[in-house]
């Protein structure tokens, strides 16, 4: 499960974002390592493109050593583009991604969009 | 894509790895031969022996790099994934300077503040899609008449020779005519790229800025009556998608404004045309943006209509920034 903490899910170029994740019913033994990042896709009729503004990754010993009974906060500072966009052609979006990859080889995807200014998106 | 996209990936990677083994095999085949036993070396040193060689080292590269790729492709997420192709293979430093400045996914600024204007801040530099075409039309008639030159030689050598080739004189009467089409259309096409004069245009500042107003000045050189003339700021997004084995490339405009419409006037040599306008960016626009398949560009375009021309457009391209970038832009340093 991914939280954003804020108001409304959208967001102003340099602000920071600020999101909380965290896994139930599996037990922590059974991660082998969790991805979180900050990424923008386009999606139309183009080739879809996708661009990774942060990425952290955990694995080993940083995994171990989180404690799973309290949501993992993350904080990513935002950049200035690319801003979100609903055009014809192309739309710009973010979203946090998480992904969970358990030991049986299962891989857990959860996500969860905001917008980066408000060129089509009233706040 | 259809099918199973495990066996499809799994196929690549054992085809990859194949390729890499048999590369291997070759080359430490070829070059172990000739190093432990020379004298029962089948491939002297020669031309043969770099030619092996080089297509086994060439099997080997290509192979390692498509293996590896394809498990990547498997192993690894997509956001990883970019985030590997982005570091590289070595670690690129840090950026430094202006550079440091570029906002991501927007195209840099330098083609486009490299040229000063005369009486503006910068001249833009002008895109035209008729050169590749006149290229393509010189190139052409360029060597269809220089051959057909050698084999007119050929013919008239025969002639005096009193031994007359119909084959080639069937041949080259329609070699000839369209020798003499091609050449006709390159100098017409010549004629309309260089008689109509050429378009400049200054701008007062950049990169432009959402909510913000800036001076251009056209200047129009030439000798002819322009019917009429208009500037537009358009908007237009770009997507590059692939429809079977093609790659197409598709383009739509999202937003356009009309800055000025010019009536009829005549320019004479040495006295070209200058007009001053104003063109304001929407305080709402979206930020010119640039990925590896798709984009959103924008350009001020220059179309106009003369006496006894085509009528003709020409494209000059702009960076829009995005509004927060402005802040720190403006700040004094």
């Amino acid at each position: 499960m991914i939280r954003l903490i804020g108001l409304q899910p959208t967001y102003m170029p340099r602000e920071s974002l600020e999101f909380e994740y965290r896994v139930s019913n599996i037990n922590q033994s059974m991660i082998s390592a969790i991805e979180a990042s900050v990424v923008w896709l386009t999606e139309g009729k183009g080739t879809e493109d996708l661009g990774v503004h942060s990425f952290q990754r955990l694995t080993g010993n940083a995994l171990s050593a989180a404690d799973w009974t309290v949501p993992q906060r993350v904080v990513v500072p935002l950049p200035d583009s690319p801003l979100s966009y609903e055009g014809k052609l192309l739309k710009i979006s973010w979203c946090v991604r998480v992904r969970f990859y358990l030991n049986d080889g299962t891989e857990l995807v959860a996500q969860q969009p905001f917008y980066l200014g408000t060129i089509t998106k009233e706040v | 894509m259809s099918g199973w996209w495990f066996v499809g990936s799994l196929g690549e990677a054992l085809f990859f790895a194949s390729f890499f083994l048999v590369g291997v095999v070759c080359f430490t085949t070829i070059v172990g031969w000739q190093f432990l036993s020379p004298s029962t070396q089948v491939v002297r040193i020669g031309y043969g022996f770099w030619l092996l060689t080089t297509v086994s080292a060439a099997c080997i590269v290509l192979g390692a790099v498509g293996f590896w790729y394809r498990v990547l492709k498997v192993a690894t997420s997509d956001e990883h994934r970019e985030i590997i192709s982005q570091r590289g293979i070595v670690p690129r430093p840090k950026q430094l300077g202006s550079k440091s400045i570029l906002p991501p996914s927007v195209p840099p600024l330098t083609p486009f503040t490299d040229s000063p204007g005369a009486k503006l801040a910068f001249r833009l530099p002008c895109e035209w899609k008729g050169t590749g075409a006149l290229v393509a039309y010189g190139l052409f008639a360029m060597f269809w008449n220089a051959m057909m030159a050698v084999f007119c030689v050929f013919a008239i050598g025969g002639v005096l020779k009193g031994d007359i080739q119909y084959r080639l004189f069937a041949l080259l009467i329609p070699g000839i005519y369209i020798g003499l089409r091609s050449g006709q259309l390159f100098l017409k096409s010549y004629i309309q790229a260089i008689g109509i004069g050429s378009t400049t245009l200054e701008i007062e500042d950049l990169p432009l800025i959402p909510g913000q107003k800036y001076k251009l000045l056209l200047v129009q050189y030439g000798r002819l009556v322009i019917k009429k003339l208009s500037i537009r700021l358009v908007c237009e997004e770009e997507s590059t998608y692939h429809f079977g084995t093609d790659i197409r490339t598709e383009h739509q405009i999202v937003r356009q404004q009309i800055i000025l419409d010019q009536g009829r006037f005549r320019i004479d040599w040495g006295r070209p045309l200058e007009l001053e306008c104003e063109i304001s960016i929407p305080a709402d626009a979206m930020h010119s943006f640039q990925s590896l398949h798709n984009a959103i560009h924008w350009k001020i375009i220059v179309e106009g209509e003369a006496n006894r021309w085509p009528s003709y457009c020409r494209n000059f391209p702009v960076v829009v920034y995005p509004l927060a970038r402005t802040s720190q832009l403006k700040q004094p340093s």
